[in-house]
């Protein structure tokens, strides 16, 4: 059965493999950063076709910002930011590249010849899920939520303690 | 069925992808771009199933939700890792960083 | 009034409000109301010789211009003018402005990036540290409206102002949106991206022609965009006695506008660790507290 939600599937999953690869593929950096921004874009639209309406606009919201940075960070650190000495810094690509086929391969096989039971066609309106999951996160998840807000707080403190620099206090 | 199928599939390519890159590349930019695509496949792999086989189950939308959480603070926590090693040996390559001091 | 007129009147009107918004950018500089100016730089930089940088990156040259325009009509079609009048009455509405506006961004990295040039890059990169800080206000104050129509679509928000509109209802809400609306624009004071006397043009230094055409009219499209998100959010869309709705958004947005140039007229550029300092400082806590006081006065 070929239907505009199978079509929409194949379309966006084909972009966001083809970004995918153009990340490790490209020797610009920057444009390895935004064709990563482009795959997460792809994988927000797949959330999109699946109806997870809430999901895909945040995901895409979240992604932008965060492919900005790692933009930002790629043209302070990295000696070629804009790929015009075209040098293929990759180590022991042939044990790489047999792990990443191998584990393709391993998890085509596990869904191919899996009994998933019926498939469910009714699905609640946006409007609906939004309020459902809204409930679902206060009332059964809360404390996941609360962990979750405080990871956050101690990756945040974390990340500052680790970026600030120690020779300031030295010199005193 | 073709639906969920395709989809797992889409995801399990993208998550071959990301181990690729997350094991050949000596930039920790570039390896914490192989681990955000790999965390990219699997909240597809969450909402394919919540989709198609637990529409009612919203605990499964709250795990994306933790998964988008961890993605967006392992990359923080990362950029403070590179920021920290660019100072102190002036590059982020991951080869020169086998020694356990400075 | 079929839907189909509404729908074209209400287009004119926009149209003709990006018009009006360009004479007041053009007052706001200089103090003069210029009503044919507007067509005749349109018209020059339409047909101005285009002048590619050397090594520039070809592939972000080419798609940043496009991502721009194309994420404000996106917002426009989602913003209801009227009542019933609304493109697309998207469910998650009020999260969606915020997703465009950071599309807006990452457009504005890509072009200081692709023209390789040093005022350029320097522009895209305050236009970025900018835009990344006052989304976080946005964001929250968001929140703020939708806890109160409890519901994310944006129809809703505008009838849940019934009874008291939100810049009442929310004041603190109202002055964060209202400055990190003109930041995001990069209108003056806030403009030290496309800073004209320091950084010489800034983000937009190297385009000339039809492409530095699409991204001022973008921006003005922008700030005709917040305005009305500024009107829907907070002074009760379309709501109003005798005139048909969208008449009233109309008023109530170019009011809006005119208080923003009016702004940028009468006050200096902030500096850009005063602007950094006021949103992380400042900004955010009050996000924090508008939410709170929102929670308690829908609780009593």
């Amino acid at each position: 059965m070929i239907s505009i939600q199978l079509i929409l599937l194949i379309i966006f999953g084909l972009v966001a493999i083809w970004f995918g690869w153009r990340v490790f593929m490209t020797s610009s950096m920057v444009r390895s950063a935004l064709s990563l921004l482009g795959s997460m874009v792809a994988i927000g639209a797949l959330f999109l076709v699946m109806e997870a309406e809430f999901l895909g606009v945040l995901q895409i919201m979240m992604m932008g910002t965060e492919m900005s940075i790692m933009a930002v960070f790629m043209m302070m650190y990295m000696m070629d930011p804009g790929g015009l000495g075209n040098m293929d810094m990759s180590h022991q690509k042939n044990l790489s590249i047999a792990a990443g086929v191998a584990v393709t391969v391993l998890i085509t096989g596990a869904v191919l010849f899996a009994d998933w039971g019926t498939i469910v066609t009714q699905v609640p309106s946006p409007h609906e899920q939004n309020r459902l999951l809204g409930m679902e996160i206060l009332k059964r998840s809360m404390m996941i939520f609360e962990t979750a807000g405080v990871t956050i707080l101690t990756g945040m403190i974390a990340s500052i303690a680790v970026a600030l620099s120690i020779k300031s206090s030295r010199e005193k | 069925m073709e639906l969920l199928i395709t989809a797992l599939i889409i995801a399990a390519i993208l998550f071959g992808i990301g181990l690729y890159g997350a094991l050949s590349q000596t930039n920790l930019v570039m390896i914490m771009m192989g681990i955000e695509l790999m965390l990219g496949a699997a909240m597809v792999n969450l909402v394919a199933f919540w989709r198609y086989l637990h529409p009612e189950a919203f605990s499964i939308q709250m795990f994306v939700l933790v998964a988008m959480t961890v993605m967006a603070l392992e990359g923080a926590v990362g950029f403070a890792i590179a920021t920290q090693r660019f100072r102190t040996s002036g590059s982020v390559e991951m080869e020169e960083s086998a020694e356990l001091k400075g | 009034m079929t839907p189909f007129l509404n729908g074209f009147i209400i287009s004119l009107l926009f149209v003709g409000g990006v018009y009006v918004v360009a004479v007041l950018e053009r007052w706001s500089m200089t103090g003069n109301v210029n009503w044919p100016g507007p067509a005749r730089s349109f018209y020059l930089l339409f047909a101005q010789e285009e002048i590619k940088t050397r090594k520039h990156d070809k592939v972000f040259f080419e798609t940043a211009p496009i991502l721009f325009i194309g994420v404000i009509l996106l917002t426009i079609s989602i913003l209801p003018f009227g009542r019933g009048s609304v493109m697309v009455d998207l469910g998650t509405g009020a999260l969606f402005i915020n997703a465009a506006l950071v599309y807006v961004m990452v457009s504005l990295l890509m072009v200081g990036w692709a023209v390789n040039g040093v005022y350029a890059m320097v522009g895209g990169w305050r236009a970025l540290a900018q835009l990344i800080a006052y989304s976080m206000p946005v964001v929250m104050v968001l929140t703020a409206t939708v806890m109160r129509a409890e519901s994310m679509f944006l129809t809703d928000i505008v009838e849940s102002q019934q009874s008291l509109w939100n810049i009442l209802y929310q004041p603190v809400g109202f002055m964060l949106f209202y400055i990190s609306a003109l930041a995001i624009t990069f209108l003056p004071p806030f403009d030290l991206p496309v800073a004209e006397g320091e950084l010489a043009g800034g983000v937009w230094a190297d385009l000339t022609g039809a492409r530095k055409l699409l991204f001022r009219l973008g921006r003005l499209t922008l700030v005709l965009t917040l305005s009305v998100a500024v009107v829907v959010l907070y002074l009760g869309g379309w709501m109003g006695p005798w005139l048909p709705g969208f008449v009233w958004t109309f008023l109530k947005t170019f009011l809006v506008a005119t208080s923003f140039f009016a702004i940028g007229r009468y006050m200096p550029r902030i500096r850009h660790d005063h602007l950094l300092e006021y949103n992380w400082k400042y900004g955010v806590p009050l996000a924090l507290y508008n939410i709170f006081q929102v929670g308690i006065v829908l609780l009593l």
